[in-house]
Formats: structure tokens, sequence, C-alpha cells
């Protein structure tokens, strides 16, 4: 018989796996423990301190993040020393960052302050002095970077770095005057950077944030509804929320931010590119056609119902067929169609109209 | 790139970036290209380490307590007003001899105002008195005697380049070696003194065969200054410890990591290096020296390893311990200068030996003294001298004793009551202070402890690496509150005291911070950071009251 794995948390026998953190099995049997510069995506960095807490044989407190659970162990997320700790960490975090909300939350959630108010963490041990430098105007239309937010967690270089794997962006100066910056401080437009905006999703306190709703001093997210699709810009179909605010284009909502799911919950991961966080102002764009266009025998397109649209199209097509045989057809798929669809698109081909001239763009 | 090219890109990248003349602009991005190596981690390499970083800055003008004491701070605004590029510099490892100025890479001694006004604005006629050359120098060592008996250091003794004690160490074998270790006592002398002997067997017991030694030569630590005597006097001893160990833990390969400033100290070793390749003294072990960049956490054994590698010198998370991931993820014997060089006379003239030479704790020490004595120097004595045991090898006091600092930056302050406790690392540390790395730094009547603390505040503000937010922020915070509670920056040595006007209430939460500090930061610079004002608050209230 193989023995299982247990360790004791706050008082609870309960099962792990070996190579399991202390994060993971909270996590999985519902024992809070705070963090900041977490994210299942990224090798842990236990640099926040955040998830502190006490292990059995251990004098000093333990990053739950990074601390690998051992057979035995007896772990408390809640004591009185790990309460001390929490908030005079949080009261520390916030005499280097602002703690109204109108100036420390410019649009992402900011969970520095959630979770300062959570575990009532003290406000009144003053502001530092530390104005932290930062590159100045950066160009690139996207990403916009408020180092006074900034706590440093490194998420987003991490990020850039483990994930996506382009280390645009790095942790630069030390002590007090740590930042995030690029090389030689440039616009990340002249850098290696693929304007993901992952640093965007990964950060926790929005000191990454996006610069179109920035820009045009849009709600922030809090007030909007997440609206959950597959981005159609590929085939690969990753999820992402489309964020709306309700009183939009006159009631009728608008999109104003995309936002990837939670890592983790989605094929994706909580990861998108460049296209799919940042390119939806096509949404509400006058340009773009809302109905089905068909060219009447005056020359002009007139709109037209789907049923009318398809009965044209397929009256075309098996009008061709009939006159010069089903191989005067070809099919060429996009590659901003799914894999499903990709397979419609030759079964129309093949079994509807009988021809193997069937391709994708992204074929060759 | 394979994983191993990568490894050695990065293991080049600070002395590429030191070549090419620093961080300006280009140069990671040209450097990226030769490389292979993203260009931001270049760029956020070379921004960590101050002597790669702000490489237009030719001359750094020591602010170090002892070279406060000196008169550092109007050695710098005079070499400021006479528009030299010039700054501060953390500790410069030259207490012994103040004010000391790094010019590049070399520490000049004694440097006061003449030497500033005779280099007549250009900061490459700045020299140390009467060494127009700026060539080698050496500091005080006491006893001033060749005595192999009495001193397992023994720092005016000849260089033995017998190899003896490392035939000796085979001819016993491994386990006898080890048990030797554990019953000499041998603690380790870089701050922490944990038993060298557990981290020997625990290298050499692990399933992984390729293995390092690292030396741990990064000597920068407020106040102390005894490395660097031991790498001009004694590097044959150095070398011969860290050939022991090499063979005991079945390493090949030794790096030797010294910190930028100590160019004098660097080619003292590098020659011994040369000479006992040549002569084949130990084997086929392998030694390769590694020169900082200016950075006093990379005396933090990981982020020690993490510059090695050619990263940011940030602390890793333990465990897992280097002893069984240290270099590039092997298993890694790291020992201080003095530690590994404490093992040649250990394995020749026996553990007892060793032992015996200590009062309270086994062996003898090293410690540096400097401050308010007549004769600062490094002195080798038993553990557990007292103060003024020690003082009196130094010549005897400047003045009344007012209070010291036993052991480096990080040990805080003690009042001149305490000068009958035993300087070990027990002892200490149950006074609420430490041994540490035993730089000690007497301090007499007119010292105010208010400007005391706020120079050691201000390094460990300016040293801190930024990872965990404990230490980035609670440096700054204390700093920064214990300015505010003057109302004024820190002011003369015997005028640091609080003439009203000040943010006093920040001082309230200073307990708080400290607390913080010491239980959630990540690294030792962090947990030791609050002493210097706390252990001040604690034995002299009168000078932080509200006036």
């Amino acid at each position: 018989m193989i023995a299982r794995s247990t360790v004791t948390l706050q008082g609870r026998q309960v099962p792990f796996t070996p190579g399991e953190t202390i994060l993971d099995v909270a996590k999985r049997e519902g024992v809070e423990i705070p963090t900041l510069c977490h994210d299942p995506r990224l090798d842990p960095a236990g640099a926040c301190r955040t998830c502190l807490v006490e292990v059995s044989g251990q004098r000093r407190l333990m990053p739950a993040c990074a601390t690998k659970c051992g057979e035995g162990d007896e772990i408390t997320a809640e004591s009185e020393r790990v309460e001390r700790h929490r908030k005079t960490l949080l009261g520390l975090y916030l005499t280097d960052h602002p703690f109204s909300r109108d100036e420390a939350e410019r649009g992402p959630p900011n969970e520095l302050l959630d979770m300062a108010e959570r575990y009532a963490a003290p406000t009144d041990w003053g502001t530092l002095d530390n104005k932290r430098a930062a590159r100045h105007g950066d160009r690139n239309p996207y990403i916009d970077f408020d180092p006074e937010l900034c706590i440093s967690c490194a998420r987003c270089t991490r990020y850039c770095d483990e994930v996506e794997g382009v280390t645009a962006i790095t942790l630069a100066g030390r002590g007090s005057e740590t930042t995030i910056t690029t090389v030689d401080n440039l616009s990340l437009m002249d850098t290696t950077c693929e304007m993901c905006g992952g640093c965007i999703d990964t950060c926790p306190t929005g000191a990454m944030a996006e610069k179109l709703p920035l820009t045009h001093g849009l709600k922030k997210e809090r007030e909007l509804t997440k609206v959950r699709t597959t981005c159609n810009f590929c085939g690969v179909g990753c999820q992402l929320d489309l964020n709306v605010d309700p009183e939009g284009h006159d009631g009728r909502g608008r999109v104003v931010k995309v936002t990837s799911p939670e890592p983790g919950t989605t094929t994706n991961d909580g990861n998108l590119c460049v296209k799919g966080r940042f390119a939806y102002e096509f949404i509400h764009h006058e340009d773009r056609l809302t109905t089905p266009l068909i060219r009447g025998d005056d020359g002009e397109l007139h709109q037209a119902s789907w049923e009318e649209a398809l009965r044209v199209a397929a009256e075309g097509l098996m009008g061709v067929r009939d006159r010069h045989g089903a191989d005067a057809l070809a099919f060429v798929s996009s590659s901003r169609c799914t894999m499903e669809e990709n397979y419609l698109v030759q079964k129309i081909s093949r079994a509807a109209l009988g021809t193997n001239n069937v391709h994708q763009c992204a074929a060759t | 790139m394979s994983k191993e090219d990568q490894q050695h890109a990065r293991g080049h990248l600070p002395d590429q970036l030191r070549e090419a003349g620093g961080l300006t602009e280009g140069v990671a991005r040209d450097l990226s290209r030769k490389t292979g190596l993203p260009e931001a981690e270049i760029y956020g390499v070379a921004s960590f380490f101050h002597l790669l970083a702000d490489p237009n800055t030719k001359l750094r003008v020591c602010t170090g307590l002892s070279c406060q004491m000196a008169g550092a701070d109007e050695v710098l605004a005079a070499a400021k007003a006479a528009g030299l590029p010039v700054e501060g510099a953390s500790c410069l490892a030259a207490c012994d001899r103040p004010p000391a100025v790094l010019k590049e890479r070399r520490v000049l001694p004694a440097v006061g105002l003449a030497q500033i006004a005779a280099a007549k604005g250009d900061w490459n006629a700045v020299h140390a008195p009467g060494d127009s050359a700026d060539a080698a120098w050496a500091g005080a060592v006491g006893p001033e005697r060749d005595d192999p008996e009495h001193l397992a250091l023994n720092l005016h003794g000849a260089p033995d380049r017998s190899a003896s004690a490392f035939a000796a160490a085979q001819a016993a074998g491994v386990d006898a070696l080890f048990d030797q270790l554990e019953t000499s006592g041998l603690q380790g002398r870089g701050g922490a003194g944990f038993p060298a002997h557990i981290k020997w067997r625990a290298v050499h017991g692990q399933a992984e065969t390729t293995r390092y030694v690292v030396l741990n030569a990064d000597e920068a630590e407020p106040a102390t200054f005894k490395d660097r005597e031991i790498l001009l006097r004694r590097p044959d001893r150095v070398l011969e410890g860290l050939a022991i160990a090499a063979w005991a833990v079945g390493a090949k390969d030794v790096w030797l990591y010294l910190r930028g400033e100590f160019e004098i100290p660097l080619q003292a070793i590098e020659a011994e290096i040369e000479r006992a390749h040549a002569e084949q003294r130990f084997g086929d072990i392998r030694f390769h020296t590694h020169s900082g960049q200016g950075a006093y956490i990379c005396g933090e054994e990981t982020a020690l390893l993490e510059a090695l590698e050619g990263k940011r010198g940030m602390p890793r998370l333990r465990p897992p311990y280097p002893v069984e991931a240290g270099l590039w993820g092997k298993p890694t014997l790291v020992h201080n200068v003095e530690t590994i060089a404490c093992v040649p006379a250990i394995v020749e003239r026996g553990a007892e030996w060793f032992r015996a030479l200590g009062r309270t704790e086994a062996g003898s020490k090293l410690y540096c003294v400097s401050g308010h004595v007549q004769r600062p120097g490094v002195y080798e004595a038993p553990l557990g001298i007292t103060l003024d045991e020690l003082v009196e090898m130094a010549g005897g006091y400047v003045g009344e004793l007012k209070a010291f600092s036993p052991g480096g930056a990080s040990s805080g302050f003690l009042p001149a009551s305490k000068r009958n406790v035993p300087m070990d690392y027990k002892s200490l540390a149950d006074a609420g202070s430490m041994l540490g790395s035993a730089g000690v730094v007497v301090l007499n009547g007119t010292v105010s402890m208010r400007w005391a603390v706020q120079h050691q505040l201000r390094f460990f503000e300016d040293e801190s690496c930024g990872q965990c937010a404990p230490c980035r922020i609670g440096t700054y915070y204390l700093r920064e509150s214990l300015d505010k509670s003057a109302g004024r920056e820190p002011g003369t040595m015997a005028e640091g005291s609080p003439k009203g006007g000040g943010e006093k209430e920040r001082l309230t939460h200073v307990a708080d911070v400290a607390w913080q500090m010491n239980e959630g930061s990540i690294c030792g610079l962090g947990q030791a950071a609050p002493l210097p004002l706390t252990t001040a608050l604690k034995h002299f209230p009168d000078e932080f009251a509200a006036s």
C-alpha cells in the first residue's frame, strides 16, 4: 500500500501530492493565504512576502507559494504572529503606495488595496517621499506603466521572460529605486516587446495598465460587465472577456477593453496576443458591416437578411457547378476560422459541392 | 542557444560590461548582439551594480561610519566643490586608514582635504598621502610576530607553499577530516557562525557529482577589513584551505568572488593562483577569480551565487541551500575567506589545538578594530576577548568609550556598560547584538548616536537589493523617519541631536517596522538593518527623545 502524504493545515490533516506547495494545498482546502507576486504560470518568487505562514520545525516564517509540503508538516496560516506579519507588511506597503482608491485604482482592480482593507492594515504610518524614476514618454499605443503604483513584485518581468520568452522588460536599479524598465529606457516599440499585454494581465496593482481606457477616461474595471467570448482573430480559440460598459453605445453596451480569463481556467491559460487583447475597436467602428450585402442588378450593394444572402450565395455556387463541373469551384478558408469552422468548409466543399479543391491560408 | 551556452555567456557578462566601460547608452544592446542574451536582462544586471551603473563617477569617497568619523563628509564636499567626478560609496573595507577613497577600482587610504586640493581638479591626480603611485598597501596587523604555534591565521607568517596540510588531509581521509573540523569547533567567520563541518558533510553527501567550492571574499560589511589582510598577506593559506575543501567535497573547480574594489588583493591572490597552477600544487584543482561590481548584498551567499552566474545579485529563497543546489544548481560549499584560511592550521596542528585558541568559543578570530582607538587594524585574538582587551591590543582608546558596534553595521550599537561581554557569537547574540564579521567600531563621547545611526541606516538603504518589500521599503522608511524626526539631515558628528521641528510621530512606528523587517525579509540584510536604530533607541533613549 502506498502511504498517503499528509500535512496538518490549521489543525486539520489534509493530503498532498509530493511536489505541491503549501499554497497549492491551502487553495484546494479553502484556507485563505494572501498573495501578490504569485501567478500560477510563473516560477514562485517569494518576493512580496504576503503569503508567509508558520511551518513546524522552521524558525522563520515561510513563503507558502515557494515552500513544498513535507510529510507531517504542521502549517499555521492563522495565528497572532501571521496576523501581525500581514498587518505590518501591508502597513509598510501603504507607506510607499497611494492608498485612496481614487489615486490607486486607475482601471484594473488594485489587489494591494483590497488586501490592506481585508486585513485592516494601518494607514497612519506616513508616506515616503520616494518618487521612483521611470522612463518617460513611451509612445507605444497600448501599455502604460505608472511606477508609483508598482510594488516591484516582478510578475510582469517574469511573465515576459518565462511565459512569452520575450524579455522586453526588466527589473532595474536596486533598493528603493528598483523599477521596471526596458533596455536603455527605450519605448516598448523599440524593444523586443510583442505587445501581448501579459504584463497588464499579471500586474496585481494596475501599475501596468491599458492605455486606451486611461486616455479616454473610461470607467474602471470594477464597473464593467465581463462577457466571455472566443477570439476571432485566428483559429486557436483563445477565450477572452469583453469588458462592456453597459451604459455605453446609447445603452446598448460598449466594449471598452478586453481582459483574459483567470489562468488555469481556459485553454489559453490567461494569455492573449496583441490582436486579442488590444484590437477590439473595430467592434463599434462606423465602417463595420453589420448585415449581409447583396449586389443588385443596379450594380450597388443592398442590405439583406442572412437567409437571403445565403440563398444567393448557394445559387451562385451551384450555378457554377452545374455549368462547369464541381472542380471549377475552390474553397480557401481563413486563418481566422476556428478548427470547427475549417472542418465545415471542407465539408461544404467535399460533401455538399463535390470538389476536393479546398485549402486554408495558414497551410502554406 | 543551448542552456550551457547561455550559462557560459551569462557568467562572463559582468566582466564584459566592465570592459565596455559600464552602462552607457547602447552597451546593453551591443552586448546582446554579441552574447545572444536578452538586452533588457543585460540592462537590468548592469543597473544593479554601482560600479557598472554609473561609469562616469571616477572617485568614490567612503561613507562608512569609521571614515565619517575621520571627516569623509568634508572630503566628499571638497571633492565635489573642486569639480571632481565623485560620489559617496558604501564602506570600502579600509576603516583602519580613513577616510578611504576609491579611484576607479583601487582603494586609496587616508585621503584628506590636502590630497583633494593637490589634485587641482584632476581626478586622476588624487593620490594617497606620500604614495603618488598608489601602490599596494596593507594595514596594521597584530600581534606583530610570526607565531604559528599560537595563531591560526598568523598573518605575519611566511608563505607556505609546501601543500603539506593538503597532503596531510588526504592521508587522513575525508571522514577523519570532517571529524577533525567538527572537533575543532570551527564556525563560519563571515558572520553567521554556522558550524563548518555540517556544510562540508552536506556537500560531500550529495548524489550529484559535479560540485563547486566558492570563496566569499565580497567583504563589504561596514567596519570589516580582515579578509583584505588575509588575501594580501596569506594568499597561500587561502588557496590551501580551498584546495583541502575542494578535495574533501569532491570539487574540481573553485571560484573566488572578490569585491570589485579589491583590486590590490585580487592581484595578490591571482599571482598566488598562477604560481599554484604552474607548480600543480594541488593536483588538478583549478581556481577561478570573479570580480564583484559594487553591491554589498553579494556578500550574502545566495546573492553571491546569482552574481557569479551573471545575474542581478538578489538572494535566493532557501531551501534549497547552496550545499544542495548552489552555483548553476550544483552542490556548492561557500565559505568566507577567514573560515577557509583556518583550515590548513587545523589540519596541521589538530582540532584540539585550534579549539584551545579560543576562550569562550573555539578558535582564534580576526577582529577589525577602527574608530576611536590609537592603532586601528586587524588583530588575531581568542574568541571571547573583551572589548577593553582588544582595544589594548590596538593601542588603547582615544577619549572615553561611549558606545561600540561589535560586528559591523548589522550588529547595531552597544553602550560602554557592555564592555565586558565576551566577544563571541553566543554572548553578543544574548546581549541583543552579534559578533557578525567582528568589525568593531569604537565611539567616544564626541559622537552623537543619532548621527551614527543615520549613517548606518543610509548604508542599508543604499545596499538593499530591492527584491522583497520589508527590506526595500523598511530601510527607506527607517532612514527617512529618523531624518524627519530631527527635521533635517544628519548634521555634524557632535550635533546629531534633535533641535525640534521634526515629525516625531514617525519614530512611533519603528518597533513595528523593525519587527516586520526582521520577520518578513528574505535575507539577513533586511533582518538586521533595523538593529542600529533599535539598539540605539534602547541604550541611548535620551538622544532620540523629543526636545
